[in-house]
């Protein structure tokens, strides 16, 4: 225990410093982040999928059909209409080189015309990226759409046959015409209640807040190396000798590192707090950005994920430390495994639009498990917490072991 | 108090200790002394319980501290009480095995780099190694911490204080239990001659009062305290002449 108060107390004093290198650090960080968006966001954001066409029987309005929807500018932007086989269709699909695979009846357009509504099967592949899932949002809207259409279509040929008004119809077509424009349902409506984003069921702001704090929490180990480096070999040996195991001396480290970031988490929370009685309205306005109306999410379940992000965080930046031995070494550990781990999360770039390979490794990472837990608590909704929670337990236990592991490992030779 | 018998050490695959051997009597000093590389600290370091030798044996006033033994550490002092270290090491040989509470109990070690927590104060420094706070108390008022003079600058930071200091405060960590046997890694390196002389009055004191030191050193005034003089060569101690002194030891290593 007397080790323990003495690396508490050592953390306690260094604690200013910590602090003041960590706020230097993020506005260091953050000012290059926020020149690298600024200069990104003069490029436009173009999402060039390609989607596959099978055109069952050759038929020339059907050629036609397409040839219009293909020269339409707003399809024409999205995505690219590639005319495949069938098999060649599937195959490409499976490849991830194709987003979404139409099959197209025989005499489809003959079919629309005549009432008979042959079926348009759209084939997705099982992990649908962001191409796939604009392009699935914009097939079930639109298909939404033609189902209204077609109902008030019949609908008024109905009423026309019942009263029997058939001959009249013809005239009156243009003006129904311009009645189905008017009431046709409000599109902007539809799309608010589905979005497809690439940041899931976060918005933007909160997927980057969430993906920030976990980068930030994890760079702030770069400024703990007064307390998480390991003392000198022969000063540690002498600990243990003394009864002082090698384990514990990685679990004290582990606890003050725990108790800087707790600390470091608790400054922020306090300067927010400032801020908002400070300057309420642009609080308020960040508060209305970043947190999603009611959290469902009780309290105790939100401190308790807060804590497991810590634990995971600061055991693997114990880990880290461990291994690389030198203050330099660490840091700079700290630094690249930090940032790449993040990246390859989705971080910087939602996963869904990194390439699959990189996404797939990026979701086992335990950077999307922080993500994913500090996202829920943003936007109040506990699904998948639990998930996260054990995850994030799991992390942690994981890395804690590889500290002490790599400690022993390090000092094996040693009586 | 001290019998430490074929002390075999490596690095990989390089050999440094090839069966090191030495005694050393109660209120005796032992100077170690060779080329730089040669495994002086090494051994102090066996000594000292921080590192594995691959053989040999080392007993503190006839308790096994390190033993090749399949027995238990006690069965094994029981052994070497009976019929002397050598036999007792070939009767009873197995994997090296260590009685840490002999060696935290018999000696206090000072190594090279000090072993002190920058951030701290040297009395948190110093409590971190002595068991309660009135111990700690009672040696800087009256005990061996107030006779190095360390009262004077307990309250400032270790990062704060001269090589000379670091080095008082050290020894002062070592004495923590007042241990029968000081273990020293040249002391004296890179310290002004007022420091060097301030130690070696200390561990005048300290032999006075019955301690036994082993020092490795390269300082011919440490090395005038020394009963013995074992000269490293090739792995193995041979003792010299302790009158010899400057060129004439060197030409030993």
């Amino acid at each position: 225990m007397r080790y323990l108060f003495a690396e508490l107390k050592k953390t306690a004093q260094m604690f200013p410093r910590m602090l003041l290198m960590a706020v230097l650090l993020m506005a260091l960080i953050g000012g290059v982040a926020f020149c690298g968006v600024k200069a990104m966001d003069k490029e436009p954001l173009a999402v060039g999928a390609d989607i596959g066409i099978v055109v069952r029987g050759d038929n020339r309005m059907t050629r036609m059909a397409l040839a219009y929807v293909e020269n339409m500018e707003s399809a024409a932007k999205l995505c690219r209409f590639v005319q495949v086989s069938e098999e060649e269709g599937m195959r490409k699909l499976e490849g991830g080189e194709l987003a979404a695979l139409v099959l197209l009846p025989e005499e489809l357009v003959e079919g629309i015309m005549n009432g008979q509504n042959p079926t348009v099967d759209v084939v997705f592949p099982k992990d649908a990226r962001i191409e796939a899932l604009l392009f699935r949002e914009l097939t079930e809207s639109g298909a939404g759409l033609l189902r209204v259409a077609q109902a008030q279509i019949y609908g008024a040929a109905d009423t026309a046959a019942q009263y029997g008004l058939e001959e009249e119809l013809a005239a009156m077509e243009t003006e129904i015409d311009s009645y189905n424009l008017a009431f046709a349902p409000d599109r902007l409506a539809l799309y608010d209640e589905e979005t497809a984003s690439a940041t899931g069921r976060l918005s933007t702001a909160q997927y980057y807040a969430a993906a920030g704090a976990v980068l930030f929490l994890l760079l702030a180990g770069m400024a703990a190396y007064p307390v998480m480096q390991p003392e000198p070999a022969v000063f540690r040996r002498q600990l243990a000798g003394e009864g002082v195991g090698l384990s514990w001396q990685s679990m004290c480290r582990w606890l003050c590192g725990f108790l800087y970031l707790f600390c470091l988490a608790g400054f922020a929370w306090l300067v927010l707090r400032v801020a908002a009685l400070l300057a309420p309205d642009l609080t308020g306005r960040l508060a209305e950005i970043l947190v999603s109306g009611r959290n469902r999410v009780p309290a105790g379940v939100r401190a308790g994920m807060i804590l497991l992000v810590l634990a995971a965080v600061t055991a693997f930046q114990c880990m880290i430390y461990n291994l690389a031995g030198s203050r330099t070494g660490s840091i700079l550990l700290v630094f690249l495994l930090s940032v790449g781990m993040v990246y390859l999360s989705g971080g910087f770039v939602p996963s869904a639009l990194l390439p699959q390979t990189m996404g797939a490794v990026g979701d086992v990472l335990p950077t999307a498990c922080m993500i994913r837990a500090c996202g829920g608590l943003l936007a109040g909704s506990g699904a998948g917490m639990g998930r996260c929670a054990v995850g994030l337990c799991l992390y942690a236990a994981a890395f804690g072991m590889a500290a002490c592991l790599t400690e022993r490992f390090r000092s094996r030779r040693f009586g | 108090m001290i019998t430490a018998t074929g002390i075999v050490s490596s690095y990989g695959r390089r050999r440094i200790l090839k069966g090191a051997s030495f005694t050393a009597a109660r209120g005796e000093c032992v100077g170690i002394v060779g080329a730089n590389g040669c495994g002086k600290s090494t051994l102090l370091s066996i000594l000292a319980g921080t590192l594995k030798p691959k053989s040999g044996m080392v007993v503190y006033g006839g308790q096994v501290a390190w033993g090749c033994t399949r027995k238990r550490m006690k069965g094994m002092t029981d052994l070497v009480n009976k019929r002397g270290a050598a036999d007792a090491a070939r009767r009873g040989a197995g994997g090296m095995r260590c009685d840490r509470e002999v060696i935290r109990r018999m000696t206090g070690y000072v190594p090279q780099e000090n072993p002190l927590i920058p951030e701290l104060t040297v009395y948190d420094n110093l409590r971190l190694w002595y068991p309660d706070k009135r111990s700690l108390k009672q040696e800087l008022e009256t005990g061996f911490l107030s006779l190095m003079g360390i009262g004077a600058f307990c309250d400032k930071r270790a990062d704060a204080l001269s090589g000379g200091m670091k080095k008082r405060v050290s020894i002062g960590i070592a004495m923590a239990g007042r241990p029968p046997i000081l273990l020293l890694d040249e002391p004296g390196a890179a310290l002004d001659l007022v420091c060097k002389e301030d130690i070696r009055s200390y561990l005048q004191t300290y032999l006075a009062h019955g301690g036994t030191v082993v020092i490795t050193t390269h300082e011919e005034s440490e090395l005038s305290l020394c009963g013995r003089i074992y000269v490293m060569k090739n792995g193995v101690l041979e003792q010299a002449d302790n009158r010899l002194r400057g060129r004439e030891l060197a030409r030993l290593f």
